[in-house]
């Protein structure tokens, strides 16, 4: 079912007010909505929302042989499908041009941007590797779903405990968590992604983290995904808004900002939710 | 019999099932057996239908089923099947024709739980009131071992039963409770013994019922009656 276009009154209202810096659910024009992050049982299990937009990443891990053209190296695959939970308008089967969108963000914030150490999984050269499965399942689409998606993968990643793996020669024993404590995985760095919104009035100021109803009615929009060291690892822009240099290295500052401050909440967040596990010590 | 945490062989494990208020759906619940839920689900509709799947007399019912890691194969798209199937005793479908309703269900634990999904989708669509139902469809799991039946096994107990199953009821009220649906499978069971499970499942499911009830009683912040302790 194709979206509603935001009627005329929603339209005009939302462009004027914007033009006086407000926003519709109050927020300032530079102001993220705050995340809110829920674990669940199993490791590497994570809700992650934003205000209403919620998105769930899970891994899982299995061991398979490596492909030849990297023998020394595990894989991570990224399954990032909407189904008509996040929103009616979402259909299986066909990607729409926000699926694709974040499917190939994600690709590059988690995959290329060398976030995972994947010689790090390897257990033997040429034969075992581990291969990492993250699934991410949009819950509700209140705008925004991109970031949301990006930090709920990343978060989950750093959530994840692969089990010990010992390896004699070539014997391989895989220590159930019972055994012995799972190992977590090798993180680089933690890329975050922030999207600003560009509207059609040049004078209007971008938002950050949009909701719905300011996501349909962009011009264009801008994600930049970078970590707290001020590290970018993508800079993405579509739609066609004009922007000029100076300006887009003032955006990319308020992006460091905000990272730094999510960077703040993931960390307090990973460290309770430890802290709150059973970790028995023989 | 004793089982390993403790319950009575007829015992389900205490019940979680919350609202979930999704945004852009109109109505979401979670349910599970045990203390995390165990099946997210989702509806909304009557909604504008694909014209491929328009029904001049009916609605159309859409079921997706998502596992919780992966890309969804042919288990969901059974376990969609009955779903859909078994929710469609309840539903009118006639009273909104030619339109679709979708109810996706989402698995939030690796092995996926249908009985838990069948009490998800139920909510679901009591919390979207969006769709008449003639009553409400509960499920509860039922295992059989040499000594005796248990009711709600858990993952490890399942691997010492020697048959099991879901057996999905229609409750329309304390004295019409129907089973409508059941996948009891197993080595060396015979025609009494199922009857004796699905009896068995048919108590059991009485207390999944009133659980619900009592949520949305909470919900809506409305009394519960004094009807509802009659007996069988």
């Amino acid at each position: 079912m194709r979206p509603p276009s935001p009627s005329i009154p929603e339209k005009e209202f939302v462009f004027d007010a914007l033009k006086h810096s407000l926003r519709l659910d109050g927020r300032l024009p530079l102001e993220m909505r705050t995340p809110a992050l829920s674990f669940g049982t199993e490791l590497g299990c994570v809700e992650c929302s934003l205000g209403k937009t919620r998105v769930l990443a899970n891994i899982d891990a299995k061991m398979v042989k490596p492909t030849p053209e990297r023998p020394f190296e595990g894989m991570l695959s990224i399954h990032s499908e909407i189904s008509p939970m996040a929103a009616s308008e979402y259909e299986i089967g066909r990607p729409s041009e926000e699926e694709v969108t974040i499917t190939r963000m994600l690709d590059k914030v988690l995959r290329r941007s060398d976030a995972l150490d994947k010689e790090s999984l390897c257990i033997i050269a040429g034969q075992r590797v581990w291969h990492l499965r993250l699934t991410l399942h949009f819950l509700a689409d209140a705008g925004n779903l991109l970031d949301c998606a990006c930090m709920a993968g990343i978060v989950a990643l750093k959530h994840f405990r692969r089990p010990e793996v010992e390896v004699v020669g070539d014997e391989v024993t895989v220590h159930p968590p019972t055994e012995r404590a799972p190992v977590p995985l090798a993180i680089h760095h933690t890329p975050f992604c922030i999207s600003f919104a560009f509207f059609p009035d040049p004078s209007t100021q971008p938002v950050i983290d949009p909701s719905l109803l300011e996501q349909r009615l962009s011009a264009g929009l801008m994600s930049v995904a970078l970590n707290a060291q001020r590290e970018l690892c993508v800079v993405q822009k579509l739609g066609g808004v004009p922007l000029a240099p100076d300006d887009l290295l003032a955006y990319i500052n308020v992006a460091v900002a905000k990272a730094k401050e999510l960077d703040v909440i993931v960390e307090e967040a990973l460290k309770k939710d430890w802290s709150g596990r059973h970790v028995e010590v023989r | 019999m004793t089982r390993p945490d403790g319950r009575s062989p007829h015992d389900i494990r205490p019940i979680t099932a919350e609202f979930d208020d999704l945004a852009r759906v109109d109505g979401s619940a979670r349910f599970g057996f045990g203390s995390t839920p165990s099946a997210l689900a989702s509806f909304t509709g009557p909604i504008e239908v694909r014209l491929a799947a328009e029904n001049p007399s009916r609605l159309s019912l859409d079921v997706v089923v998502r596992p919780l890691s992966g890309i969804p194969g042919t288990r969901e798209k059974k376990t969609g099947s009955v779903l859909g199937s078994v929710l469609k005793q309840s539903l009118v479908m006639e009273a909104n024709p030619r339109t679709a309703v979708v109810l996706v269900v989402q698995s939030l634990t690796d092995e996926g739980s249908l009985a838990s999904m069948i009490n998800a989708s139920t909510m679901a669509c009591m919390a979207s009131a969006s769709v008449p139902m003639r009553g409400v469809v509960c499920a509860v799991d039922v295992g059989m071992t040499d000594d005796d039946f248990i009711v709600d096994p858990s993952p490890e107990e399942k691997q010492h039963t020697s048959a099991s199953g879901c057996f999905a009821f229609h409750i329309q009220g304390l004295q019409r409770v129907e089973c409508i649906w059941t996948n009891w499978t197993g080595s060396g069971f015979d025609e009494q013994e199922l009857l004796q499970a699905r009896t068995i499942a048919r108590e059991s499911v009485i207390n999944v019922w009133k659980t619900l009830k009592e949520t949305v009683a909470r919900r809506e912040k409305l009394p519960l009656e004094a009807e509802d302790e009659m007996e069988i």
